[in-house]
């Protein structure tokens, strides 16, 4: 018997490393069973997990689909019908939605770029054997595991004029103590201030990893070929940093789009919709004003343009980012 | 990098982290300060540092949304590894072509913003009388963590030699054998590091309780902000539930940060 399931194991094995799906010709009845229950137990292993992602993620979003097609308002269960593209004819000539979807352009536009060059420029700056880095990078871990709803308070905090180190800081330098957050120019910026904060070590880390990989051979090569410092960097450097660039963005570029507690917190999306990105004003539609099937349509707009977003950015990079 | 630059460089370095740590610091400091204390500006130093703010907050119903949270978030973390780590194994041994499948998945649940699931949610769980219950946070949040355990557990099971396993095959033992006696005891330390992960996610998690929560279940990040509303805004105690909110993320992220960066781009980057 033991033999037997040797001999199975050896060219199951044999299968494996040849690719081969099917039994090989000469396969035995045993051998065969023994493959089938051990396809079983896999898909027995596999199943619980998948249908339960179909039911939570996939069955869902269908659902999210199918209410944007109506005129569902939380207060009237009756508002449960087809109505066509109403909504999304609405949603077109509607100037808050347009508003919003300005203000996530400028948040998502200045905090990426943002996050982007602080966070190679120190993650440059830390690239070395320097003894302190093991420490200086949990301590720059913090921001960004941080609760969001701790960041979105500690900005509060610091944002508020009379109680706050950053106000006193700013008077000390005779510099102008905004309200920040009640001043509509400068109440996105305040966000944005608090999200580079927060996501920028993500990236510093990204690319302090990629550095910490990069081959010796290609810079050493550029230098005997005498490439200044800046030419080796922009030449050399750059380029086999896309990838970890690319991918850093993408995510970036995602959770940008995901804002929610900071804008919450900190401003409510206003003073008046200054700070009104398009997710805290499907929110606002759909349970503040009840709206759902709105709500639902602004959402399902949201997710084609950030899917959308990704594919160009993902195409962009020219498949140097396998999805894997 | 030669002697010269070190000093310098570490001098900048050490520099750069306080100001990054700063405004978390000055929180901190803040809730160990009496009421109109934490307002003086510039802060004084040294001061006598003071746990009121804390004592306040476990008097009152704070101490209830932090169970909540605590039971959701493990909950929710083992139901995730129970379906996920099985899954993920497969996935691993079995060279299932829905590989590819289950990552283009994880990223693009990613994508979605929570209030796509939370719209579906919140609609059933009305007509299902989930609202305001532990189980229904339990439930949305396998949205993310699912997803997130099968590919990091995968990226942890490629990483085992799989002879082991084919040594146990010879002695007439099946895949459920092999899995439960070799696999899983050598990837303790994935299982670990993924149930952290999942735990913190599901831990910060701030929308969806908001959403599907009113008071019997909320979790400690709502509860701030309700409270912050109904004692017009007293600073220390906010930054006293932050502060206690805060701590045990802190401490948890700084065992796993190695994966870190891995675990925030699940789907997208090689383990």
């Amino acid at each position: 018997m033991t033999e037997r399931i040797a001999r199975a194991a050896a060219s199951e094995r044999i299968a494996a490393a040849t690719g081969e799906v099917m039994a090989l010709p000469t396969a035995r009845p045993t051998r065969l069973s023994w493959r089938r229950a051990r396809r079983l137990t896999f898909a027995a292993f596999v199943a619980p997990a998948v249908i339960v992602l179909v039911v939570v993620t996939i069955l869902p979003l269908l659902y999210l689909v199918a209410t944007s097609f109506t005129p569902l308002d939380l207060t009237n269960p009756a508002s449960l019908r087809w109505a066509g593209l109403m909504n999304y004819r609405q949603l077109a000539g509607d100037d808050r939605f347009w508003n919003s979807v300005w203000v996530q352009a400028r948040l998502s536009f200045w905090t990426v770029s943002l996050q982007l060059v602080i966070g190679f420029g120190v993650a440059l700056l830390l690239n070395g054997r320097l003894r302190l880095l093991e420490l200086v990078r949990s301590a720059f871990v913090v921001p960004m595991v941080l609760p969001p709803v701790v960041v979105a308070l500690i900005w509060k905090i610091l944002f508020t004029p009379d109680i706050s180190i950053l106000d006193w800081a700013l008077g000390l330098l005779h510099l102008p103590q905004p309200a920040w957050l009640a001043d509509p120019r400068l109440a996105l910026w305040a966000v944005i201030i608090a999200d580079v904060w927060e996501w920028f070590p993500f990236v510093m880390l990204m690319l302090l990893a990629a550095l910490q990989m990069l081959p010796e051979e290609p810079l050493e090569a550029a230098r005997l070929d005498g490439a200044s410092a800046w030419q080796a960097f922009r030449y050399v450097t750059l380029p086999l940093l896309r990838p970890a660039i690319v991918v850093a963005t993408l995510f970036r570029l995602i959770d940008s789009v995901k804002a929610f507690p900071h804008i919450f917190i900190m401003t409510g999306g206003g003073p008046g919709t200054a700070t009104e990105v398009t997710n805290y004003y499907a929110y606002l539609e759909g349970f503040s004003y009840t709206y759902v099937g709105y709500s639902s349509a602004i959402i399902v707009v949201m997710l084609v343009a950030t899917l959308g977003m990704s594919l160009a950015v993902l195409r962009l990079s020219s498949r140097e980012v396998e999805v894997e | 990098m030669n002697r010269t630059h070190r000093a310098p460089t570490a001098v900048v370095t050490i520099g750069l982290t306080l100001l990054v740590l700063c405004p978390v610091l000055f929180m901190v400091q803040m809730s160990l300060r009496t009421g109109l204390e934490a307002f003086r500006m510039p802060p004084t130093f040294p001061f006598t540092p003071t746990l009121q703010n804390f004592a306040a907050l476990f008097e009152g119903k704070f101490v209830r949304s932090l169970v909540n949270s605590v039971v959701t978030s493990t909950s929710t973390t083992a139901l995730a590894l129970f379906l996920g780590v099985p899954a993920a194994y497969a996935f691993s041994r079995a060279r299932v072509r829905a590989t590819g499948l289950v990552s283009l998945w994880t990223l693009a649940t990613r994508m979605a913003p929570p209030i796509a699931f939370g719209i579906p949610f919140f609609l059933l769980y009305k007509d299902l009388g989930l609202i305001d219950t532990r189980l229904g946070l339990v439930v949305i949040y396998l949205t993310f963590n699912l997803s997130l355990v099968i590919w990091m557990m995968r990226a942890f099971f490629d990483g085992l030699p799989r002879s082991l396993e084919e040594a146990v095959y010879i002695d007439g033992a099946g895949v459920v054998r092999a899995f439960l006696r070799i696999a899983l005891p050598l990837s303790a330390p994935g299982l670990a590091t993924t149930a952290i992960f999942t735990f913190l996610l599901s831990w910060n998690d701030f929308f969806y309780s908001l959403l599907l929560t009113r008071s019997a279940a909320v979790t400690a990040p709502v509860a701030i902000v309700n409270f912050m509303n109904y004692e017009s805004w007293e600073w220390g105690k906010v930054a006293a539930a932050a502060t206690v909110i805060m701590l045990p993320v802190v401490a948890l992220s700084i065992v796993v940060r190695k994966y870190l960066v891995r675990g925030l781009t699940a789907g997208a980057v090689r383990g």
